[in-house]
């Protein structure tokens, strides 16, 4: 079989499964024939070598096969399910967002009370009073919260970003299969941060957790030893009470 | 060898020559035929359903004396498909492995 003869009995057979773009099919053929006779081979041995066209041909998929499992009314259902679930997705998407806004809020109070305690101001008599060197230890306390509650709003907010994309490729992949088309793999949940800045972010978190804790512990016997009382809030006449 | 075997396995050998460099159709047929023994233009059938899922994808390029080449490239899906199966299939040959050699032993 000449080079003409196989390309047109492919192309035949092609048709004939009713495979889509035989075009771009025979166009490739068309250049292994190319790049195998300018190695020497000639035209009947590189026919012989790709075998039947018949056998060729049924090695592509047709049209019908693979759009069997669809249909529009398949499709038009998984949607309207879609819409309801997204409805609940959303609501749940919505918390996560306003949680991210609490502790993202948290961080900011935490970093401005820190620097109110450090420079012994008290705007709107929102910081009791106490003398500088315990409002110190706890501004340096407050400080390490607030490094915290950023740690934790980085990865909260790298959650909240992989859960949406896990939900995306949860929605892409239902319609794929309700219209016959590839399905993706699915994503993971959990945030995949490269491994060095995960390593970071946990490492500073726990120095900020360990500052935090002793800073506090440090700042309240501070407290106890400068007021002269165990209850030094009521000493300084905290929350209200005259000491 | 049979011939199932390979089939199965031939798309993640695709996927593995790809993610290395984009290449021409003969180019990935001859590569695979000169590590495993497959017929000739087998590799085609399995290019085009690659793309049709939108694991590859194909742009034309001009190459000096003579007509434009067909090049396949892999998407963003086709390196997530292929890090997963290529996992999942190391996995299984691992367990295959085990278990056959466990029976040589008896």
């Amino acid at each position: 079989m000449t080079k003409n003869e196989f390309l047109s009995k492919l192309a035949d057979e092609l048709r004939k499964n009713n495979v889509s773009d035989a075009d771009e099919i025979i166009s490739e053929y068309e250049q292994h024939f190319a790049f195998k006779m300018a190695d020497g081979f000639s035209e009947e041995e590189i026919a012989a070598k790709l075998g039947d066209p018949a056998a060729v041909a049924a090695q592509f998929e047709s049209d019908a096969d693979s759009r069997k499992s669809g249909g529009g009314g398949r499709k038009a259902i998984t949607v309207i399910g879609l819409c309801f679930i997204d409805i609940f997705a959303g609501a749940f998407f919505a918390l996560l967002f306003a949680w991210e806004l609490v502790m993202i809020a948290f961080s900011v109070c935490s970093a401005v009370v820190s620097v109110c305690l450090f420079v012994n101001i008290s705007p709107w008599a929102i910081i009791p009073p106490m003398p500088p060197l315990p409002g110190v230890v706890f501004g340096v306390s407050m400080a390490s919260l607030s490094v915290l509650s950023v740690t934790g709003s980085i990865y909260f907010a790298a959650l909240i970003r992989q859960l949406m994309r896990s939900y995306g490729r949860f929605h892409q992949n239902s319609i794929a299969i309700a219209s016959g088309k590839a399905v993706l793999p699915s994503l993971s949940v959990y945030p995949r941060l490269p491994a060095k800045a995960n390593r970071r972010i946990r490492n500073v978190a726990v120095f900020a957790l360990v500052l935090f804790t002793a800073f506090i512990v440090l700042g309240a016997i501070i407290s106890i030893i400068s007021s002269g009382a165990l209850e030094f809030w009521h000493a300084w006449g905290w929350f209200g009470y005259a000491g | 060898m049979n011939i199932q075997y390979k089939k199965g396995v031939l798309e993640l050998c695709v996927l593995s020559l790809l993610k290395k460099h984009d290449c021409y159709g003969y180019e990935i047929s001859e590569y695979l035929s000169t590590h495993i023994d497959i017929a000739d233009g087998t590799v085609y059938p399995i290019l085009r359903k690659l793309k049709s899922e939108g694991i590859l994808t194909t742009y034309m390029q001009e190459e000096s004396g003579g007509p434009p080449r067909k090049y396949y490239s892999l998407t963003k899906l086709g390196r997530e498909v292929y890090e997963k199966e290529r996992a999942e299939y190391l996995d299984f040959a691992k367990k295959v492995e085990a278990l056959l050699e466990d029976d040589s032993d008896d």
